[in-house]
């Protein structure tokens, strides 16, 4: 199993009486592509920050690839998500002021254990496949277009072949065209190295290329409430 | 890679790291060069007399004594007979003695009358001798051996002719006109107030104040050859003493004081001169206080700064938590952004000192003789950055802790 939730429930702690997250049963298969759509206020980020590891569940059990999250401490929910998922957003995937190998980098440094023989190799190659130049790959993140930082991400987010890679939003910033190619080349990278693949949207017309779609209003049982 | 991510995020938001750098710098620097020419001055003042086991002047305070014989300031009480002097020195524990005598001057600076004992025995410093670095000691009567400002102000070679003053100010109408003096020896800087001191003999001073009564020349003099021989020195107003045994340093203090026929004080000038610097403890405390204090601004100037910078980059601390960074790094990472602040700061300000100090020292020991080393490599300085450093360090945890709360919300 990539995700396992199992009678999730979460609140901040600013609100305890209002639960954010509520979820009876929820799984994702190791390799799987998932489609989940929810509209903002949902609890999408909130779902998505506790499978991370960035928050930690009131009740329940979370186990992302094989490790019970909830018995993990803080520093161990790091490294873990270091190590095993990657992210990308909407925006402000990239630190501005580095350039796209430094990104990179950085994402490395943070994962202590190198998997592979030759990290640097390897994210040549996806450089290479994600169409950045070589000068493009030294300069400030910020200097690039929008469409090349989002692919600049989707390498930070894969540099580590992690088995987990959770989109939120990251089409949203787009055009029709960068879009679509966008969506191919995730899904044809997440595919190649049989990483299971959490994409969070609220746009539906995006979804037909994934084989299961989902509704999160209908998962997170809150939410049908408010 | 954290150092670099820091390096990389100071410099994208240079302008204002600039500023924080700039205000660091100038607090640094005002804070070391205090506490240099501080320590610097405090051990020009500890020098200027090494190796005088006492120093002996009418009966008067200690610091009074200390003032006039060594720094020449103020006025002697009173003088003393020769006789008395003849006759202490003439026990058995005294090794030598140097006579000296005040009241007259040469503009402004003063003169210091003695003989060449003076040069033999005087010691400052780390018991450093005074050195000639042109011409000799007293051989004639009107020789004046003068110190390295007066040479350099005044603009004096070997060879010239002096008039000494009447008195201690520096436009005084009573001149000593009638007998010139002759410029016979330069000596060496001292970072002392033998620098400012003209050296006569004492014969002079009896010599060009032949037919003087209560301060006023009453007719000009001319002395033959035979008279200026036969001169005898009756009043002196001070002398120092080194004896032979440390021992006795106590023992012939007491003699001194009790001494029958004169009312005479004897002291100790390593006792007297950190008597003297306690009072000037006060300020001295009070300075370091006010460097401290405008250093103490500045690092909370850096660390406002940085707190500051935080709250825009919310986003990018949250995405280095996204991507594996432990609250620790964050806090890491904030530190070290403070830290290579503190040390840009401190590198510039170290320079900007060696380079004002070589500038000035030449300035410095002429105005004020005072001897200050371009050297800041010194435990003190090192022991003093280092306190900055942990300062800096301290301050920036106010905007660490900051940062690491951002590392607890969602994004």
């Amino acid at each position: 199993m990539a995700i396992h939730l199992k009678n999730l429930s979460f609140s901040y702690p600013e609100q305890p009486q209002q639960k954010v997250i509520d979820i009876e049963h929820w799984s994702l298969a190791q390799g799987e592509q998932v489609f989940l759509q929810g509209p903002s206020g949902c609890g999408k980020s909130t779902l998505l920050s506790l499978i991370g590891g960035l928050l930690v569940a009131d009740a329940g059990e979370i186990n992302v690839l094989g490790t019970d999250l909830t018995a993990l401490s803080a520093r161990e929910r790091d490294a873990f998500r270091a190590q095993n998922i990657g992210f990308v957003f909407q925006q402000f995937n990239l630190i501005p002021y580095l350039s796209a190998v430094d990104n990179v980098r950085l994402a490395l440094s943070f994962a202590s254990q190198q998997k592979g023989n030759d990290p640097l190799f390897y994210i040549n190659e996806l450089f290479d496949q994600l169409a950045i130049s070589q000068e493009d790959r030294h300069k400030a993140t910020r200097l690039l277009s929008v469409g090349q930082q989002q692919r600049v991400a989707i390498v930070r987010a894969l540099c580590n072949k992690p088995k987990l890679l959770i989109a939120d939003e990251p089409t949203s910033a787009l055009d029709q065209k960068n879009r679509d190619a966008f969506l191919s080349i995730l899904k044809a990278l997440t595919t190649e190295q049989k990483t299971s693949l959490l994409f969070v949207s609220h746009d539906l017309s995006l979804a037909k290329t994934f084989e299961r779609t989902e509704q999160l209003a209908l998962i997170n049982q809150i939410s049908g409430q408010n | 890679m954290l150092l670099k991510l820091a390096l990389e995020s100071l410099k994208d938001r240079k302008s204002s790291v600039v500023l924080a750098v700039i205000a660091m710098t100038i607090s640094i620097f005002v804070l070391l060069a205090v506490e240099h020419v501080r320590s610097q001055t405090k051990k020009n003042f500890y020098s200027t007399v090494s190796g005088v086991d006492l120093i002996v002047g009418a009966r008067t305070g200690q610091i009074n004594l200390l003032l006039y014989s060594v720094f020449r300031l103020g006025q002697p009480t009173n003088n003393i007979r020769w006789q008395s002097f003849q006759q202490i020195t003439q026990d058995d524990r005294v090794n030598w003695a140097i006579p000296i005598s005040l009241g007259d001057s040469h503009k402004g600076y003063p003169v210091l009358g003695t003989d060449n004992r003076y040069f033999e025995h005087f010691k400052y410093a780390q018991q450093q001798a005074l050195k000639l670095v042109k011409g000799h000691q007293f051989t004639s009567v009107f020789d004046v051996v003068i110190g390295a400002n007066v040479a350099t102000k005044l603009g004096y070679q070997l060879g010239d002719k002096i008039t000494l003053s009447h008195g201690m100010s520096s436009t005084s109408f009573s001149q000593h006109d009638d007998l010139p003096f002759t410029v016979t020896g330069i000596l060496a800087p001292t970072g002392t107030a033998v620098d400012q001191t003209l050296h006569v003999q004492l014969t002079a001073l009896e010599a060009i104040h032949k037919g003087w009564h209560g301060g006023v020349k009453m007719a000009n003099v001319k002395l033959t050859q035979t008279q200026l021989n036969g001169l005898k020195v009756n009043n002196i107003t001070a002398f120092m003493l080194g004896l032979n045994s440390k021992m006795s340093t106590f023992q012939v203090q007491r003699a001194v004081n009790d001494f029958a026929q004169e009312p005479l004080t004897a002291i100790l000038p390593g006792v007297a001169l950190s008597q003297l610097w306690q009072m000037m403890r006060g300020l001295e405390r009070a300075l370091v206080m006010v460097t401290a204090l405008v250093f103490i601004a500045a690092s909370f100037g850096v660390s406002a700064m940085l707190l500051a910078s935080i709250r825009e980059r919310q986003k990018e601390i949250q995405l280095l938590r996204v991507i594996g960074a432990p609250a620790i790094k964050i806090i890491l990472l904030i530190l070290i952004e403070a830290t290579v602040i503190t040390l840009i700061s401190i590198g510039l300000a170290l320079f900007v000192l060696f380079i004002c100090l070589n500038l000035l020292q030449s300035y410095l020991m002429v105005e004020f003789a005072l001897h200050v080393h371009s050297n800041l490599i010194t435990a003190n300085n090192l022991y003093l950055l280092l306190g900055v450093l942990l300062t800096a360090l301290f301050i920036a945890f106010i905007p660490a802790i900051s940062g690491y709360q951002q590392t607890k919300k969602a994004w």
